[in-house]
């Protein structure tokens, strides 16, 4: 019983599997200024898998097996409270690494991180992954810079959820998500960004998120339009983002 | 010992306790569930053939001593997305 991932690894040729993992390690922001050498040598011991949308990548609690390097697809990673209550933590795109955290302080996964759609990933080993830190400086301070991100990352998550209402949260948040079109400010929704999803990230539940938005709305800093949120007042909404409770 | 350590440890023994439930039992035994647990939750990941024995495997796990709550995420035809946003009632 146990740590047996669902989904198959796909049949690559050795060397393509190297080629395309270092392609991988290549566009991913902490690894990118590797000597070649080093991300040769983490190539060589990645592993790729596919997971379908839904699927399940680890559990929370599970024994931390594999550091992995996302592809392709978006995954979310999810706590589940003391009282209950799933609370989202990541959302993870191509190019992000997940895992390291439980791997480097030999402690199981402390969330469950789940396909949102199909998604290839890079599966590292612990012992692979704990061996060539101890040779490789260059992956050790690579490392420290990751993990060293995560925690700027969740101190401003602890910041969000404790010290600021759901209506800047939601300000905050969607300011982190924005992207151009054309002369339009807008962020995205994708397939899976149901109203629970958002609910989860924002720790709260989908009819308060909901009014959120129509507040948001009314105050005429964003429109909710059915496949995107267009910014119309950034600056607004920066300022409601930086409102405090 | 610190008490995220003891923590820890407490949670490593009930997972231990929730693989041997599912091991000893006919309907599960042979599913090769997987198992996670954090702060007495227990978390199932894994594939099940029917959403009878999806229901079951919680069953088992939540009947374990010490289990608050049981977070199912086992794939199984006709039951919900393993990747839903769930909200328990502990135990």
């Amino acid at each position: 019983m146990g740590n047996a991932y669902s989904a198959e690894a796909l049949a690559l040729s050795e060397s393509q599997s190297a080629a395309r993992a270092q392609e991988t390690l290549a566009a991913v922001p902490c690894f990118a200024n590797l000597p070649v050498h080093v991300q040769e040598a983490v190539a060589q011991v990645a592993t790729h898998r596919h997971f379908d949308a839904g699927q399940i990548i680890y559990l929370e609690g599970e024994p931390a097996t594999a550091l992995f390097i996302l592809e392709r697809g978006w995954v979310k990673a999810a706590r589940m409270s003391l009282e209950g209550r799933e609370q989202a933590l990541l959302f993870l795109k191509p190019c992000e690494v997940f895992g390291d955290v439980a791997i480097f302080t030999d402690t199981p996964y402390p969330a469950t991180v789940m396909a949102l759609e199909p998604v290839e990933v890079w599966a590292i080993d612990k012992s692979a992954i704990l061996d060539l830190v101890a040779r490789h400086n260059e992956l050790a301070v690579a490392v420290i810079r990751h993990l060293a991100g995560r925690v700027l990352y969740y101190v401003g998550l602890v910041e969000d959820l404790s010290l600021r209402s759901v209506e800047a949260r939601l300000a905050h948040t969607l300011l982190s998500h924005i992207e151009g079109d054309g002369d339009r400010l807008v962020v995205p929704r994708r397939t899976w960004t149901t109203f629970d999803e958002m609910a989860t990230r924002l720790g709260t539940v989908r009819d308060v998120l909901s009014r959120a938005l129509r507040t948001l709305e009314q105050e005429g800093l964003l429109k909710v339009e059915r496949h995107q949120i267009v910014i119309l007042d950034p600056a607004g909404l920066a300022t409601r983002g930086d409102q405090y409770d | 010992m610190s008490q995220n350590e003891m923590e820890r440890l407490m949670d490593e023994r009930l997972r231990d306790s929730v693989l041997q439930a599912l091991a000893a039992d006919a309907r599960t035994a042979s599913l090769n569930l997987r198992v996670g647990v954090l702060g007495g939750i227990v978390h199932l990941g894994g594939s099940a053939p029917s959403d009878d024995d999806w229901v079951w495997a919680e069953m088992v796990s939540a009947r374990v001593p010490g289990v608050r709550g049981v977070v199912n995420r086992i794939e199984a035809p006709g039951a919900p997305s393993p990747a839903r946003a769930i909200h328990l009632d502990l135990l």
